[in-house]
């Protein structure tokens, strides 16, 4: 066990998290509203990437509107989740799916990044009306999955962490 | 009352010896499962909630009349409601006396029918104003009001079906 983590779970944050009765589940109550709003909200963004949905909306637009609310309701759920993940530091940092769960945020991290540096540009340059690029199609559906595979290993992580 | 919570108590324990529960309850798998899928029909649901209500509010989406919005969210929401009544049955089935003998529960599937009922007449108010096929018309102030209630009343309806794990069950009650 890494001496940080020791030292997080011994600091006073973590026990008053872990030992109160109502703090982990209203902390966990404000991550799951924020982690919905999240995926809500990106998924709309996903599915007209990938041609599916909201097609008579240019999709920088969709971008503009929705990504700011995306965002807000991340760092919600980031905030939120820090503070659940440091009433058991040691027990989540032995957990496969919390694990698995941040190394598949890092991946949408990614994703998002490309999208911002690549995929944008290309769909600047495509014209409106027709059915996106490829390269759109493809960090859309790869976006869904992933936020998709993020909230399976989220609900996974109360399952394997119990008592 | 009692004898409704009797009625309730005989529900959970027929609905308990069902096929249905016995496979909820069977494997490790699928609890998990049906959570993951109500949480992802939450989403949606959640989208569709969020955009229309601050497009009503004014707070996004400005260049689009509400009209336009309600047709592409309304129908995906009402679907996913339908999802998460599906999960949701499949969870009470798998372990019948957790969510029926818990008042959060009921406070939970009130407040659902309430959003919804307010939810369909917001709708059919709007639908008569002229901020529903005009992006430049501002919305009734009611409507804005009842956007702003109803963004409140979801959110506790998600908290409500969170705290079902935590809640106490009622005394005497089977959970």
């Amino acid at each position: 066990m890494s001496p940080v983590i020791a030292w997080l779970q011994a600091t006073p944050l973590s026990s008053l998290i872990r030992e109160s009765d109502w703090l982990f589940p209203a902390i966990e109550c404000l991550h799951v509203i924020a982690f919905v709003t999240v995926v809500g909200s990106i998924s709309v963004v996903d599915l007209r990437l990938m041609g599916l949905a909201s097609k008579s909306r240019p999709i920088g637009e969709l971008v503009d509107e929705l990504l700011p609310i995306t965002w807000t309701a991340f760092a919600v759920a980031a905030c939120a989740g820090l503070l659940l993940f440091v009433s058991k530091p040691v027990t989540y940092t032995q957990n496969f799916f919390f694990l698995g769960k941040m190394a598949l945020l890092v991946l949408a991290a990614a994703n998002m990044g490309v999208f911002h540096a690549v995929v944008q540009k290309a769909i600047a340059t495509a014209p409106a009306q027709a059915p996106p690029p490829l390269i759109a199609r493809a960090s859309g559906a790869a976006s869904l999955a992933l936020w998709i595979a993020i909230v399976a290993f989220g609900r996974w992580i109360g399952f394997t962490t119990l008592g | 009352m009692q004898t409704g919570v009797s009625m309730l108590e005989r529900f959970a324990a027929w609905l308990g010896k069902t096929p249905l529960s016995a496979f909820v309850a069977g494997q490790a798998w699928v609890v998990p499962t049906v959570q993951t899928v109500h949480i992802l029909a939450i989403s949606v649901v959640v989208a569709g909630v969020v955009i229309l209500h601050l497009r009503v509010l004014g707070v996004i989406e400005q260049g689009q009349p509400i009209g336009d919005l309600a047709r592409r969210f309304v129908m995906p929401s009402v679907a996913a409601i339908g999802v998460l009544l599906l999960t949701g049955l499949l969870m009470i089935a798998g372990e019948p006396d957790r969510a029926l003998f818990r008042s959060v529960f009921w406070i939970k599937m009130s407040l659902l029918a309430i959003a919804m009922a307010a939810t369909a007449l917001m709708l059919r108010g709007l639908r008569a104003s002229p901020a529903w096929g005009d992006a430049q018309a501002a919305p009734p102030l009611l409507y804005k009001g009842l956007a702003a209630g109803l963004l409140v009343v979801w959110a506790v309806i998600m908290i409500a079906g969170r705290w079902i794990g935590y809640a106490e069950g009622w005394p005497g009650s089977p959970s």
